[in-house]
């Protein structure tokens, strides 16, 4: 890994994780202060208010009696999911596709440094940048909920689904990040990189509205997790594990692979 | 010794453009000028010694080192200049020449030389300078870590002439210091200054390599001689000299060697006027680009 291009690389994403992360931070709170231990009932009856099918396309149907997998239904299953994708498509079109159609990856590569040495950086980056994300969204979500509602968040299963949910942006990630570094121009690289991941997400909230649409959540890389089965515990969680983690792997390792090898209109 | 070579290369693209088994080398202190309109192949040449691209046959070598499987290595000692100015967002000059050292792990730095020299600010935004600003902070990141090997594309566009000048100055310096040079360039006379020897690439294949006093006697130059009268211009018409137009006492003529009978014609008329038309290098060279100089004209 290079430093000096990993501190440069950090300096012009920043922002975006941090708007990001802030967007992320008013819907957490509002959320876990929308909890009433004494009358769910009250939100429930103001859910079906709202439509039905909206409500089903964002996970909403189930809702948690305890503060954990209130926070869950209502937060992980869409929020948590669509805010990190944005900021994957962002960042990882910007690490290399942008240099590249720019012509700025001409100075990288007119330093001492390989092909691989820096295309690892940016991968690193965007590995590393998500990780922290997600790291102060878990930390974000148990100081808001021991102000709020103090002894009422299991910590353990939190942490569960925060980390299978990290694993799955992993291979989002690795996704956007593969398509920047196979295409020479941000409008493909964009195209794709983002088209794949939202095609996902879209999928997968179509699978939640009736019962008979379920089977298409089969093609959706976000149906791998249910936040709520996880806390309630009846989830297999092997393979909430295991694939994200294997699309991340053959994706990044790709992405690595043909930068390194292709050619370069710069 | 030959530093740069280039074995045979082909490279071909999608739309059929491409370079076609280019064959030349660079010795060690010599300045190579590698001459061609736009699109002919100079920087897809340049893209293959800086090792972005993969060739389809033959090789090019840096100090006997594969540009492309060796980058890393041979970036060590080689300055560049792209064919286009592109930089990171939002750095200013400065930011922008450190960075570079920093990832080049650059002990010596003339940096401060150089700026003085090419009167360079460095304090604003790289995106709000103009280009020819812009131009000089990639001459100073391509000098400043003092390299053995120059490899530079079109470096004078966008400079204005007094620029060109002090980069001119600056090659020759560098020259003398026993460096490395190869520069592309569509301006035969910033090669002629600068070069010992110079390729001519046209539609992707070397139509000619020669040192540069015999390109010299290759090239055309176009005069406007304005006589007194149309007796005078029918003298003109009488010569051997080749004529390629005439407006009124206006007569434009063709010289490619024969500056001598040139002279010795003119001074049989009043000559009341004498300019010298600038060509392009498809025009200077109509020897290897003939077809492409009619198209132009």
């Amino acid at each position: 890994m290079n430093k000096t291009l990993f501190k440069q690389t950090s300096k012009s994403n920043w922002i975006i994780g941090v708007i990001i992360f802030a967007v992320m931070m008013m819907y957490l709170s509002i959320i876990i202060s929308m909890f009433d231990p004494e009358n769910m009932e009250g939100i429930m009856a103001m859910l079906e208010t709202m439509p039905q099918e909206l409500m089903a396309a964002m996970g909403l149907t189930e809702l948690g009696v305890t503060l954990t997998s209130f926070v869950v239904s209502y937060y992980y299953g869409f929020l948590v999911i669509m805010f990190p994708m944005i900021y994957s498509i962002i960042v990882a079109n910007r690490l290399i596709a942008a240099h590249v159609e720019r012509g700025s990856m001409a100075y990288l590569l007119a330093t001492p440094n390989s092909r691989l040495e820096i295309v690892i950086t940016q991968a690193l980056f965007l590995i590393l940048s998500i990780t922290v994300l997600f790291l102060f969204v878990f930390l974000a979500g148990i100081i808001f909920s021991e102000i709020l509602f103090p002894g009422h968040l299991e910590i353990g299963s939190f942490l569960l689904v925060n980390l299978i949910t990290l694993l799955l942006f992993y291979a989002v990630s690795g996704i956007s990040f593969f398509f920047s570094c196979l295409f020479n121009t941000t409008r493909k690289s964009l195209a794709f990189g983002a088209g794949v991941p939202v095609a996902f997400f879209v999928l997968d909230m179509l699978s939640n509205v009736r019962d008979q649409y379920s089977w298409i959540g089969n093609f959706s890389l976000f149906s791998l997790s249910d936040p709520l089965r996880i806390v309630e515990g009846d989830a297999v969680i092997s393979i909430s594990i295991v694939v994200p983690l294997l699309i991340a792997l053959m994706t990044y390792t790709a992405g690595i692979i043909i930068f390194n090898r292709k050619d370069l209109p710069i | 010794m030959s530093i740069i070579q280039v074995e045979n290369v082909t490279k071909t693209y999608k739309s059929g453009k491409g370079i076609f088994d280019i064959s030349f080398s660079v010795d060690q202190g010599e300045v190579f000028g590698y001459l061609g309109p736009n699109g002919a192949g100079k920087t897809t040449t340049i893209r293959q010694l800086m090792g972005f691209t993969n060739v389809d046959q033959g090789r090019c070598l840096i100090r006997g080192m594969d540009t492309r499987l060796q980058a890393e290595e041979i970036q060590k000692f080689v300055g560049y200049i792209p064919g286009e100015i592109a930089f990171f967002n939002n750095m200013t000059g400065k930011q922008f020449l450190d960075f570079i050292s920093q990832m080049r792990k650059q002990a010596k730095s003339r940096t401060a030389e150089l700026v003085t020299r090419f009167e360079l600010d460095v304090k604003p935004k790289i995106s709000k300078m103009s280009k020819g600003m812009k131009q000089k902070v990639a001459l100073t990141a391509a000098f400043m870590h003092d390299p053995e090997i120059y490899i530079l594309d079109e470096p004078t566009s966008g400079l204005d002439p007094l620029m060109q000048k002090t980069f001119i100055e600056l090659i020759l310096e560098e020259k003398k210091r026993g460096k490395t040079i190869l520069m592309s360039s569509h301006s035969f006379e910033e090669v002629e200054r600068t070069s010992d020897r110079a390729g001519v690439i046209r539609e992707g294949r070397l139509v000619a390599l020669e040192d540069v006093n015999s390109l010299k006697a290759a090239q055309r130059k176009a005069f406007i001689v304005t006589v007194v009268s149309s007796g005078e211009v029918e003298l003109l018409q009488n010569s051997n000299l080749e004529i390629s137009r005439i407006t009124g006492n206006q007569v434009e003529i063709i010289i490619s060697s024969n500056y001598d009978e040139f002279i010795r014609v003119l001074t049989k008329c009043s000559v009341k006027g004498l300019d010298v038309l600038n060509q392009n290098l498809e025009q200077a060279f109509m020897k290897y680009y003939g077809r492409e100089a009619e198209k132009n004209e």
